[in-house]
């Protein structure tokens, strides 16, 4: 695991925005069907590709914002999903009606002093940032899914301008071929 | 997500079966409180039939952990495997979870 600190940007011209040829569908704001919208995304990925359930459950966190801190849970508000799956990457942009992550650089900041703890194995310090809370942040807010997002989707966690839209892409090691030479 | 308790020795093994996410990981969050009110003060989570969790589940076992450490009882961690590893190493919760390999483990450090 590489021990550089990843961060959240905001580029809204990222190439991870373009769309083309990518799946879409939308979807409801209901926080009881966000792992159902999960597997309707998930099942598109193909089989060859491993850990599976991490993948469900990195694409899960991602819908679960966009529907519970984005849009409120507001039934009649839309989360917009486009995705994209091969054996070498999964592509996701997930697009809420909220409005946008305010405190992505208070995030940011957390999220290095929370590493600095990791790195000196100070986890009595850490105890401090296992959580990254808001005035909005409930009971049931774990505040850590995106601490494992940004170094799961290792092609880049992005926000647009407005940051109510997403793009993540991870890429999956490729599949070794033949016969393996000096230890290469 | 189905919670079982069985009792070794002085300590208490709660076997957490199927998947820890957003709609059942308070579940476990509460049995806890619970077990704490009655003065219970030795702990294992035994995850080896856990094989999903998400980060509310990662926030249960966190909010667990800090409350044990905070009261001064003990808690181990066991049996994490496949994508409950990956999520808590992603996480990088590994060195702040007590966590131990086997239940065997997690008792000879808890009772020594």
């Amino acid at each position: 695991m590489s021990d550089e600190i990843k961060l959240l940007k905001v580029d809204e011209n990222s190439k991870l925005f373009d769309k083309t040829g990518m799946f879409y569908k939308e979807f409801d704001s209901d926080f009881r069907q966000i792992r159902y919208y999960t597997l309707l995304i998930v099942q598109k990925a193909p089989a060859e590709i491993k850990e599976i359930n991490l993948l469900e459950q990195q694409i899960s966190e991602i819908i679960k914002n966009a529907v519970k801190h984005g849009n409120k849970c507001d039934i009649k508000k839309k989360v917009k999903v486009w995705y994209y799956f091969s054996t070498e990457k999964a592509h996701l942009i997930v697009e809420d009606e909220g409005e946008g992550f305010k405190e992505l650089e208070k995030w940011n900041e957390f999220n290095k002093k929370r590493i600095s703890c990791f790195l000196n194995q100070n986890f009595e310090e850490m105890e401090k940032y296992v959580s990254f809370r808001t005035a909005e942040s409930d009971d049931h807010d774990s505040g850590n899914a995106m601490f494992a997002a940004v170094e799961y989707w290792n092609g880049g966690v992005v926000f647009n301008k407005k940051k109510n839209c997403i793009a993540v892409l991870k890429t999956f090691p490729k599949k070794k071929m033949g016969i393996e030479l000096n230890g290469q | 997500m189905e919670l079982k308790v069985r009792k070794f020795s002085e300590t208490y093994i709660i076997d957490v079966n199927g998947e820890m996410d957003l709609y059942n990981s308070y579940k476990l969050k509460e049995l806890v409180l619970k077990m704490i009110e009655k003065k219970i003060d030795k702990y294992i989570i035994n995850l080896e039939n856990v094989d999903y969790i998400d980060s509310s589940g990662i926030g249960a076992l966190i909010f667990i952990c800090s409350h044990i450490k905070k009261v001064n009882m003990k808690l181990q961690i066991t049996n994490i495997h496949g994508s409950v590893k990956k999520v808590i190493e992603l996480t990088k919760l590994m060195g702040y979870f007590p966590i131990s390999n086997t239940i065997e483990e997690a008792i000879a450090k808890i009772e020594q």
